[in-house]
């Protein structure tokens, strides 16, 4: 193709969004992108995501990327360009260089659409050259396009969504992240983000910033430090952390440079992470034929870019056609002002303002739902742990039976109508900040039935013996699976027997694979298979089985072996945990030299000698 | 659960289980073992796990050598590996009253067949190089004496008793014995009432409360012993070595661990089983100084039991004259494993037979007492 009427560069949420309605006007387009795949971010976000349903809210970002592929690959007036970059805007032309047979083609489109999103920040610090140092997106284009791990030990550098999605999805691909640093004195991204990071005990630190990263050909350590109210660092407060990966994720930055090229006029807005754009509220810049939507006009998420996307593709129609559906562009225009109403988005509408663009604050309903464990107590009901005014409403759309209420303003908190309700679960299922968790208590057992949203692998099977972790991702003790229910495309939730006490803490669980070769005690060298051998032999009390098998009587005094000796044991008697006996716990709690016990006897008042 | 049972054996421990073992090897099937808690989880899970025969009185050294002898098939007659090792057992001299009395035992289990031998401190020595053994005077050696994991034999015992016909219950205690005019008619149990007319009180640590639920006084006490274990080593040591004036035992399991131990004159009668403090100061001070490598060896864990005394530091192995078919084997003083198979095959006997065959177990009975006894001095 050498003549469009629309080119769109770059094939992310906002250019295949752009692509759809002008396609769907029968106009000829163009979408160029980098990749091998279209999608941008898109492809590499497995979290299901927020916003409405309308426009994809509880589908993960891979799945509409496919979505949105389908829709364009089946108009034929639309072409997909991929492995291609466009390397200028010139008065006489676009050219686009096709990268895998190196040669370039120049179009020259009655209208442009630049939609080339943004380029990570990257932060100062020293020896931050060394391999092992990555931005968050590497970090996600490695795992989750080409599945390659980044390392096995991994500090994050920023609390903001980013850097929170990508250290669960580090967590959920058996990466350990050692801790989220942050350099404010707030968590940057949604609280239920934070919360779901929190209960997998990756520890998010406040105040904190990296000063360097340690080692010589590649990163062995990092060394972070506190920071004052003007972010300096405080001495003294420096710690070592030993990491193999160092993740940035401190922010992104409009990639502008082709709307300047192409003469619009570029305005530096730091609410909108650096130099962006001047353009209109159809989303047409300084330069009448140039159009742009997504992060290049300004960091936001998706789902703004998504709608952005469908704005400039339509104001694109209205020029060329001189008609569009103006009902539908309003509609458009509608949703991202409600998005934009509420506080989160506060820097948004800043930024935008500079822009004289004005978006409207409308106060969500705030109020955070409490959950009322009393007044339903031991009926099966959600509840929903989401108190922050975010744009999300799935629960709502989600509920068969009318009793989740959001309202009007999609930023509102969930309310909930326990009596509406029927404990069905699908909300949880749903919800993309898995903040809904099913809970009924039986207090005649002393127990509550707790449902998790869970989103590891391996997915549990009913009777399996798992940790319960707690909010902060503590371990409360070992629970039982009681029921699985998986949800096609949707978050499976896994029911488990907690202790009544437990049942407002606990908030995920942990799999212990249990194969038969693996280790169970590393200080004995036993695994499953010797274990259940045992059992099946006959020894049935845990200090039968260590006394047979010499569990727990290695220098670990049972701190790795104990538990999970008990749950198989659990399993293969089907005695719930919670009513086997432990065993001893023997002094001395480490191992202790000769030498230093019997120095202690000559300050002591009990020695024989 | 059973309700009737010919023989309600009381207590999960090794003399309980091997009772149960040879009762049914010998033909009776429907006994009952009742254990409060899990299998050996008194005295016997609890102890060294040494096995002798170099001692002072001649009953015990014939008793235990009976018991080797069954040690040494138990493997091919019960059909489990216990960890049995035969690496002799070092007794250790350090006074000219030691030296006088090693003589006069050696002499005495020579008498009775035994392979025990004196050696000098040089030749001491030259077999345990890693040893200080400034001061000493005189050492015995039995090549045959050894150690097994007193847990796993307990188990070996329970479970063969278990096929042949036995009922074993654990976390079952027993509450109350049923005695009508002179004559058992059952046992009561957490779990239910067994009816029987036998009952063998092989209760350990708690033999005392156990023959008082039958209106029988026994004169056996509760002391707490302490132990304690190494992190694992290369094997070096053999033996299980003793010293009696230096108060201390030590042996290296299969595993490399040393276990040592020691008593304490002080300790009052108790059924405690928490560790002390000072046991661990003491012996962590005292044991380098014969072992200088253990300096720098790191204990693992520390435990205590039970040694149920009886007044002359040997076992009582009897029946009441007040109450017929009241059986009872305690009050082993601390060295009930290593007795174990002799005492539960002449108990088996006694109870089915009327009488012990193979070993001659007269002078355990309570009636000693009357005469004036004579103690057991190898007691650590």
């Amino acid at each position: 193709m050498t003549e469009c009427d629309v080119l769109i560069i770059g094939g992310g949420p906002a250019g295949l969004a752009a692509g759809i309605e002008v396609g769907k006007a029968g106009l000829k387009a163009l979408i160029v992108d980098e990749g091998v795949r279209f999608g941008g971010q898109l492809v590499k976000q497995t979290h299901k995501f927020f916003g409405n349903e309308e426009f994809y809210a509880s589908v993960r970002g891979f799945e509409i990327a496919e979505k949105l592929l389908e829709e364009l690959r089946a108009m034929d007036n639309v072409e997909l360009m991929p492995e291609s970059t466009v390397i200028g805007v010139y008065e006489d032309g676009v050219p686009i260089l096709h990268r895998p047979s190196d040669t370039t083609t120049l179009l020259r489109p009655k209208r442009l659409v630049i939609a080339t999103g943004a380029s990570e920040k990257f932060l100062q610090f020293e020896n931050n050259d060394l391999p092992g140092v990555y931005g968050a997106g590497a970090v996600q284009t490695l795992m989750n396009q080409f599945g390659i791990m980044p390392g096995e030990n991994v500090l994050m550098i920023g609390s903001g969504n980013i850097g929170l999605i990508v250290s669960y999805q580090l967590m959920q691909a058996g990466v350990n992240v050692k801790a989220i640093i942050e350099a404010s004195n707030r968590v940057g991204g949604y609280q239920v983000h934070a919360n779901k990071v929190r209960r997998l005990g990756v520890p998010i630190l406040l105040r904190h910033t990296i000063i360097r990263a340690l080692g010589k050909e590649e990163v062995q350590g990092a060394v972070i430090a506190q920071v004052n109210d003007s972010w300096e660092v405080i001495p003294g407060t420096e710690r070592e952390f030993v990491v193999d990966t160092i993740c940035v994720a401190v922010g992104l930055s409009p990639s502008a440079e082709l709307v300047s090229q192409a003469g619009g006029r570029l305005q530096f807005i730091s609410e909108l992470g650096g130099y962006v754009p001047v353009r209109d509220e159809n989303m047409r810049t300084t330069a009448s034929n140039v159009f742009v939507a997504g992060d290049v006009s300004g960091i936001e998420e998706a789902t703004t870019a998504m709608v952005e996307g469908r704005i400039a593709g339509l104001s694109c129609v209205k020029d060329l056609k001189g008609i569009t559906d103006e009902k539908r562009l309003k509609k458009f225009q509608e949703q991202l002002r409600a998005f934009r109403s509420g506080p989160t988005s506060s820097k948004v509408r800043k930024g935008l303002e500079k822009l004289n663009l004005s978006f409207p604050e409308k106060l969500p309903r705030e109020t955070a739902v409490e959950p009322s464990y009393e007044a339903y107590k031991g009926k099966l009901r959600p509840i929903i742990e989401c108190s922050e005014a975010i744009p999300c409403n799935p629960c709502e759309t989600s509920c068969p039976f009318g009793a989740i209420t959001i309202g009007e303003n999609i930023n509102n908190v969930p309310v909930i109508d326990y009596e509406k309700c029927t404990g069905c679960g699908i909300c949880a299922t749903k919800c993309p900040g898995l903040a809904i968790f099913m809970m009924q208590e039986k207090e005649e057992k002393g127990t509550a039935t707790v449902g998790i949203p869970y989103e590891f692998l391996p997915i549990p099977s009913k009777g399996d013996q798992v940790y319960a972790l707690r909010k902060d991702g503590s371990v409360a003790g070992v629970a039982k699976v009681t029921k699985v229910v998986k949800a096609p495309n949707s978050t499976t939730v896994v029911y488990i027997e907690v202790p009544l006490e437990e049942a407002r803490e606990v908030r995920h669980i942990k799999v212990v694979e249990m194969k038969p070769e693996a280790i169970v005690c590393r200080c004995e060298e036993l695994t499953v298979e010797d274990v259940e051998k045992a059992i099946e032999e006959g020894y049935t009390d845990f200090e039968e089985l260590r006394r047979r098998l010499r569990i727990a009587m290695g220098p670990c005094g049972g701190r790795t072996c104990r538990l999970n000796a008990l749950m198989i044991l659990s399993r293969k008697t089907g005695t719930p945990i919670e009513k086997l006996d432990p065993g001893t716990f023997r002094p001395p709690v480490i191992p202790t030299t000769f030498k230093a016990v019997s120095k202690s006897a000559k300050g002591g008042e009990s020695s024989e000698g | 659960m059973r309700a009737e049972a010919s023989v309600v054996i009381i207590g999960g421990g090794i003399i309980g289980t091997a009772i149960a073992f040879y009762l049914c090897k010998k033909g009776m099937k429907d006994v009952v073992l009742v254990e409060k808690s899990y299998l050996s989880s008194g005295s016997t899970g609890r102890c060294g796990g040494g096995i002798r025969q170099q001692w002072s009185e001649r009953m015990n050294v014939r008793l235990a050598m009976r018991s080797v002898k069954l040690f040494e098939r138990f493997e091919e007659e019960i059909g489990m590996d216990i960890e049995y090792y035969q690496g002799g057992y070092l007794l250790l001299a350090y006074t000219d009253e030691e030296v006088e009395l090693f003589h006069k035992n050696v002499a005495m289990q020579q008498e009775e067949g035994l392979d025990v031998r004196l050696l000098s401190k040089e030749e001491t020595k030259e077999k345990f190089p890693f040893m200080n053994l400034e001061g000493l005077k005189l050492a015995t050696f039995c090549p045959t004496d050894g150690h097994a994991n007193p847990h796993l034999a307990t188990m070996a015992y329970a479970k063969a008793a278990e096929k042949m016909g036995a009922m074993i219950l654990t976390h079952t205690e027993v509450t109350d014995i049923d005695v009508q005019s002179g004559q058992i008619k059952g046992v009561l149990t957490t779990k239910g009432y067994i009816k029987t007319s036998v009952v063998v009180n092989a209760a350990g640590g708690f033999s005392r409360e156990v023959g008082l639920m039958a209106g029988v006084e026994l004169p056996t006490e509760s002391y707490r012993h302490q132990i304690f274990v190494t992190e694992p080593l290369e094997h070096i040591l053999d033996p299980l070595v003793i010293s009696f004036v230096n108060n201390f035992y030590i042996r290296q399991t299969k595993s490399g661990n040393f276990i040592m131990g020691q008593g304490d004159k002080d300790e009052p009668p108790s059924h405690k089983h928490d560790p002390s403090w000072k046991f661990l100061t003491e012996m962590t001070e005292k044991m380098p100084h014969f072992f200088p490598f253990l300096k720098e060896v790191r204990v693992l864990r520390h435990w205590a039991g039970l040694y149920n005394m009886s007044p002359d530091a040997q076992p009582i192995i009897d029946k009441s004259d007040k109450l017929s078919d009241f059986y009872f084997a305690i009050g082993f003083s601390g060295h009930g494993f290593m007795l174990a198979p002799a005492v539960g095959e002449a108990m088996a006997d006694w109870i089915i037979y009327g009488s012990p065959e193979e070993v001659d177990i007269s002078n355990l009975k309570m009636e000693r007492f009357s005469k004036g006894v004579s103690r057991e001095k190898n007691v650590v």
